[in-house]
Order: C-alpha cells, then structure tokens, then sequence
C-alpha cells in the first residue's frame, strides 16, 4: 500500500517535470526556432544619437527577435528620411525636425518610436572676428544651415526671439558634411551644426570660431520611420523595438561600454563622447510630446515660410503607436 | 549512511524550518520591494500633479502679459524642481526617465526665462504662441515621463506581488511535497523494518535462527537487530546442543533396546524378542488367515559337548548353530535363541511343507559345515520340530507348545530329525 502510494507519487512527480521540460523546451524552441526571420535594412543617421542601434547590433540585440538588421548608414536623419520614402530601406532614422517638414508634404510615413532626446544636439557656431554677441547682432549675416532640419527650424526661432526673420539674414543650404567647408570658405558667418560637426568644427577651426550656449534651447529627438505601415511591417517594427529596448537597457547600466561601442562604429574620439554624451537621453517612448513638438514646428514651418506647403496635416496620423504597444505599453502615451 | 530516525525527523523539521525561513525572507522582501516601487509610484503621481498645475497655469494665464505675477509660476517650479531632487532610490530604466525628466524641466526652466527675459518684446505673435507650445510640450514631456514612471512602478507592483504568489504557491506546494514524502517514507521504513522484525522471530519459532538483515537502516532498529542477533546466537548455539543430545539418547535407546532383544552369546534375537516378534506374526496371521509355522531347533547331545569340550566350545557351538540357521532362512523369516541349546524360527507366510522343507536345509547346512576341535571333526545335529497355525492356536502359547512336542518326538524317535505334529496327535 505504501510502496504502491510511494510509486505513484514518485511517478507523477517525474511526469510532471518531464511536462514542464517539454513545455519550456517548447516554448524556448517556439521563441528561438519556428519565429520567422525577417530581414530589414535601416538607414541609421550616421551621430551618436543612433547609439541604441549600433549597441543593439553590438550585443546581439536583434538576434532574440524576428528581424536581420542590415545597417544602411547615411549622413542626417533628413537623407534616411528620403531613403525610406523611395523604398531603398525599410526603417530610417530622424529627427522630430525632419518628421515636422516632412509631414507638411502629406507623404505616407509612420513614427514607430523615438529612441534618444537631446537638449544641446544643435549648436549656433559663429566667426570670433564677426563678434556675434546677441541675436541682433546677426542682422544682415549670412547663415549657413541643413534645409528642411533642426538645423534650419532652430536658426529661425533664434532669430524670431528677438522679432527678426530668415528674411534679416542670408539663409545658405549645405548638406551637413559641408557646411564647414562653407565657413572656411567664408561664403557663411556662422553655421548651425549637429553633432559630430559641431564638435570637429570647433576642432579644426579652434579660437576662429564661436559656440554659443544654446544648452535646453531647442529639444531634440530621433525616432524611428518607416513608410505607412501594414501588419508585416508593424511586426517588422516591433522586432526592432524589441531589439532597441534590450540595448537601451544596456546602456542605462553599462555607459561606459556603450560608449565604446558607438566610438569604434563611429571612429570618434573619447574627447567627443564625453563632449556630447551628457546631452542624450536615450529612451524609448512614443508620447504626445512628440505630437506637440512635431505639430508646433509644421505650424511654425508653414508660419515663417520656410516650407513651400501652407497647410499643416493632422500629425497624429504618423503616428503608429501598435508596435510600441506590443514592447512597452507604459512608454505609450499618445490616443490611440 | 546510517542515519536514525529521530535524525531523519530532525533533517525534515529543519528543511520545512528553513522553507519556512525562506518564504519568511521572500515575503519580507517582496513587501519592501512593494513599498519601494510604491513610494516611486507615489513619486510619479506627486510629479504628475505638479507638472498639470503648471500646464493649468501656462493653459490659462497670459504669460507675454507686461503684468503678468511670476511668483505663482517660480512658487511651482520650484516644488517640482526640488521633488525632482528628492527622488526615491529608481531602478536602472527610472533612472534613464528620471534623467530625461530633470533634461526637460532644465528646457523648461529655460524656456521659461527667455520667454520672461524681455517678455519677447520686439518677437512676433507668431513665435510667442510657438513658444508658448513648446512650454506646454515640454510640460506634456514632463507628464509623460512621469507618467511612465508610474507606469513602471506600478508594473513593479504587480510583478512583485505575481512573483511572490508564485513563490508562496511553489513553497507550499515543496513543503507539501516534502512533507507527504517524509511522512510516507518515514511510515515506509518503519512498517517494513517492523515486519521484517516480525518474519525473523517467525524464523526464530521455526528453528531458523537468521540474522535480521534491515533493507533499510536506521540506528533504532539496528539496535534491536544487534540485541536481536546476539540472543539468536546464544539460542542457537543451545538449541544445536539439545538436538545433539537427543541423537545420542536415541542411538543410546536403539543400542540398548538392540541389547534388550538380542541374545548376549548369540547376537539373534532372545526369548523377549522372540515373543514380541511371534505374538505379532501370529495375530496377522490370524488377522489375515495366512499360514505361519513355527520350528523348534534343539541341539543333540549338547550337554556331552559341553562336557567333552568345555562350555567354550559349546557356547562357539551354538553360534555356529545360529550362524547356518541364519543363511538358511529367508529375510521375514524370524530366529531368536528360545532357551538353553533351542532355538524357534518364525516362519510367517509358509505352510508345513515349507517349514518341513528350511528344517531339512538347515540339517544338511549343519552337516556339512561341521565344527573342528583339536583337530577332531564333530558332527553336529538338530532335533526339529514343526508346527503350524491351525484353529485350535488361539495364543502363540499353544503354538509353541504344539512345536516343542514335535521337537519332543523327534528327540524320541531317535534325533537328528524332524517331526511335525500332525492333527491326529492334537487333542
């Protein structure tokens, strides 16, 4: 009776940690074996703001999800921007600046997320000889900034805080690796920068230019795009979530490793880590902040004539919120 | 490993003991992780409050106003500042919002002071309504950060209390686990050891003196094995010494009850053998209404031997005697010495003639093994007579008799014969 009662429970003690192997294996090999692989090409914007990518591919992030991320790396968000648009890439990389004025031309793009917030990404930098002091002082000055950018929307609020307009001064266009080149050539007095350029500006141009503590001015962000997306995309999208989250994670609790990280991908040197690092929050959230600042600068776009549009679309349409929704529901904060 | 049972008991008090202490430090734990995450929700919400006052604030008053009372506004940016200072102890991913919500409420404080610097007096309308936008987007940045804060904290609460759940549910069900294990292998060891105490005195009853052989031990019953082999030892060395003794006093019993029914000079069987012997073959006989016949031997001239020859010679005499009368009769026939120099054979399941017939193999045997003594030859004879079981035999008594009168006639007739008492010499 007892030997029998002794049996039985021992064979159902067996019996049920077999089943729970079983469905553990199951659930390992359903998560890591049968998940469909799905290979994306993201355009990231060559800054340490895209740090969350190059960790994520670092430390293997993508591999736990359903996506094989291919790297396409391009210079500023407004150029991944255009590359999702023709199709080359599947995801892009860009700032609120760009989604703002791009959303003006009604084109058919989502947000899926932002990933990193920078207060001092954008910096004023001006010839010392011009002795550029105040705004007022930039009257009749030529200005050289990225179209269509951060660049171009902060040099415009700069100037309408003292009432001038981009009418005052003379706007130049450059693309961002060239706008340097604009100063050197003395085609422009002064010139709105993002990083790594503001940093190598000063670098090479030392005590001939001027950087202005422009410091919580003007509030960036980097988001991830796609085009207008479909179920498979949102999928697509999550599985890059995902990925950004554990490297996001990484970098909360491992700086310093993450600094060398985007320092090899990058080729940068420790000097500009440490110069740019403590402006950028890297997090992952999608909330009506971003609506409000993508929202205030088309209406300020369209407002100061710096877009060829008149009439600002409702942002909240490129906004998709299902793929965050699926990784990190309390970092959504938007109506859906 | 020889553990006893009260060990065994203790070892199972001790491992619910610390289960117990474990879901005790679990529980402890869980409570201050709880709290702690509650105290960041608390934070969150604190946060969240303040941030809404000031959207309220930025919301309904006119801020470019040339009156415009900056007290109210410094009053709350100063409370959310310092509640921002004053931050629980967050979590690595806290931490990173935390960060973000002291960046924003740096912009905002900026914006702030620009946009009061000069109360933007030379700026169009345009930049003072898009500023004051972006004042309520960094405010709805503050909100969302902290509402995320919350978020987390509440989600910490709820996967705390789940894993607690779980932890409680998964130690009670190992202690259950535990225990009916314990409980049923502790009954297991006892009940079989007992038993198998049980089946070695069975043993013991039976002659079977074993060592109790415990399939598991434990220090209570190998202490009763121990005492239990020792006496086992000390009973079996007794016991083989009693069986011993029993063989000696039956081989003792058939040596002297051989002795008893043996004739001393002759070794065949003596006259109380004979009767025994007689009595049984005569009653089946009856019984059964077979044929029994009797012979009565006596030796001729045996006192002139005696006196001739010594009383050695005689006595060797009538071990001779025996001797040819042995190798003469069949095995179920019966000789035994019935006195002096004679002797009576049994013969059960034989007739007269049949009687008649080892009388008369007997004397010729006899005849030609004769005994030598000083070289001198000496013949010797037999006076037989023979009778058998008729009606008128009611006790082996008469039988004998009837057989004596024979040998009795053939003593007359002139020896060295054989005379058979017939019917018409009966009564």
């Amino acid at each position: 009776m007892v030997i029998s009662i002794i049996k039985i429970l021992t064979v159902s003690i067996i019996s049920l940690l077999i089943i729970i192997c079983v469905a553990l294996f199951y659930s390992y090999a359903e998560s890591n074996w049968w998940q469909p692989k799905y290979s994306v090409t993201i355009a990231v914007s060559k800054t340490p703001l895209s740090t969350p990518f190059y960790v994520a591919k670092a430390i293997g992030a993508f591999d736990k999800t359903c996506v094989n991320v291919k790297f396409d790396n391009v210079v500023g968000g407004q150029k991944a921007f255009t590359k999702v648009m023709t199709g080359d890439v599947d995801f892009g990389t860009s700032s609120d600046s760009v989604i703002a004025f791009q959303s003006l031309a009604n084109k058919g793009f989502v947000t899926h997320a932002m990933f990193v917030q920078s207060n001092n990404d954008v910096k004023f930098l001006s010839r010392s000889s011009e002795k550029v002091d105040s705004v007022f002082d930039l009257k009749g000055k030529k200005i050289g900034v990225i179209q269509g950018t951060a660049s171009e929307y902060f040099v415009s609020i700069l100037l309408a805080l003292e009432g001038l307009t981009t009418e005052d001064v003379t706007l130049r266009y450059y693309k961002p690796e060239a706008l340097i080149n604009g100063f050197i050539n003395n085609e422009v007095d002064a010139f709105v920068p993002w990083e790594p350029f503001a940093f190598n500006s000063t670098k090479q141009l030392r005590d001939k230019v001027k950087v202005h503590n422009t410091k919580n001015l003007n509030s960036l962000s980097f988001n991830l795009i796609s085009l207008t997306a479909d179920n498979l995309l949102v999928e697509k999208a999550k599985c890059i979530i995902q990925g950004l989250s554990i490297a996001t994670d990484y970098i909360a609790g491992n700086q310093e490793e993450s600094k060398q990280i985007v320092m090899r991908e990058l080729n940068l040197s420790a000097a500009f880590i440490e110069w740019v690092w403590p402006d950028y929050i890297f997090k992952l959230a999608l909330n009506q902040s971003l609506i409000f600042s993508v929202q205030s600068q088309a209406i300020w776009a369209v407002a100061t004539q710096m877009s060829e549009f008149e009439k600002v679309s409702d942002v909240e349409r490129f906004i998709d919120s299902r793929a965050m929704l699926q990784v990190i529901p309390n970092a959504v904060n938007v109506s859906q | 490993m020889n553990v006893s049972l009260s060990q065994r008991i203790f070892f199972f008090v001790l491992s619910c003991c610390l289960l117990f202490i474990l879901l005790l430090a679990s529980v402890t734990w869980s409570s201050y992780a709880v709290e702690t995450a509650f105290k960041r929700d608390n934070y969150a919400k604190q946060l969240t409050n303040q941030t809404y006052r000031l959207k309220q604030l930025v919301a309904n008053d006119n801020i470019y106003d040339a009156n415009y009372n900056l007290e109210h506004w410094h009053a709350l940016e100063v409370t959310l500042t310092n509640l921002l200072q004053s931050s629980p102890k967050l979590t690595a991913q806290q931490q990173t919002i935390q960060m973000s919500l002291q960046s924003q409420n740096e912009n905002l404080k900026s914006l702030f002071t620009l946009i009061n610097k000069n109360k933007l007096k030379n700026a169009s309308e345009v930049i003072k309504v898009h500023l004051k936008t972006r004042l309520m987007t960094q405010l709805e940045a503050i909100q969302s950060d902290s509402l995320q804060l919350s978020a987390i904290a509440q989600k910490d609460i709820y996967d705390t209390i789940q894993r607690q759940a779980f932890l409680i549910i998964s130690v009670s069900v190992a202690s259950i686990i535990g225990l009916l294990f314990g409980a049923f292998s502790l009954t297991y060891i006892v009940r079989k050891s007992l038993n198998e105490v049980k089946r070695a005195f069975e043993k013991n009853q039976s002659g079977d003196f074993q060592n109790i052989q415990f399939s598991h031990h434990s220090q209570e019953f190998d202490s009763i094995a121990q005492a239990f082999n020792t006496m086992n030892k000390k009973l079996s060395d007794t016991t083989v010494s009693l069986t011993v003794m029993k063989e000696v006093v039956e081989d003792r019993t058939k040596v002297l009850e051989q002795l008893s029914n043996t004739d001393a000079l002759t070794k065949v069987a003596n006259r109380r053998a004979l009767f025994e012997r007689a009595n049984m073959e005569f009653s089946r006989a009856r019984r059964a209404g077979t044929e029994l016949t009797l012979l009565l031997l006596d030796c001729d001239f045996f006192k002139k031997v005696n006196d001739d020859f010594g009383h050695l010679f005689g006595d060797q005499l009538l071990v001779h005697i025996c001797n040819i009368c042995s190798q003469e009769i069949r095995d179920v026939d019966f000789l035994a010495r019935y006195g002096g120099e004679e002797f009576i054979i049994v013969l059960p399941h034989c007739d007269i003639a049949g009687g008649i017939e080892t009388a008369s193999r007997i004397q010729s045997s006899l005849a030609k093994n004769s005994l030598t003594i000083n070289n001198q030859e000496i013949a010797i004879t037999l006076s037989i007579g023979a009778c058998t079981l008729s009606d008128r035999h009611k006790h082996l008594e008469q039988l004998i008799n009837d057989t004596d009168q024979a040998m009795y006639q053939a003593k007359k007739n002139g020896r060295n014969r054989i005379e058979v008492l017939r019917s018409t010499n009966l009564h």
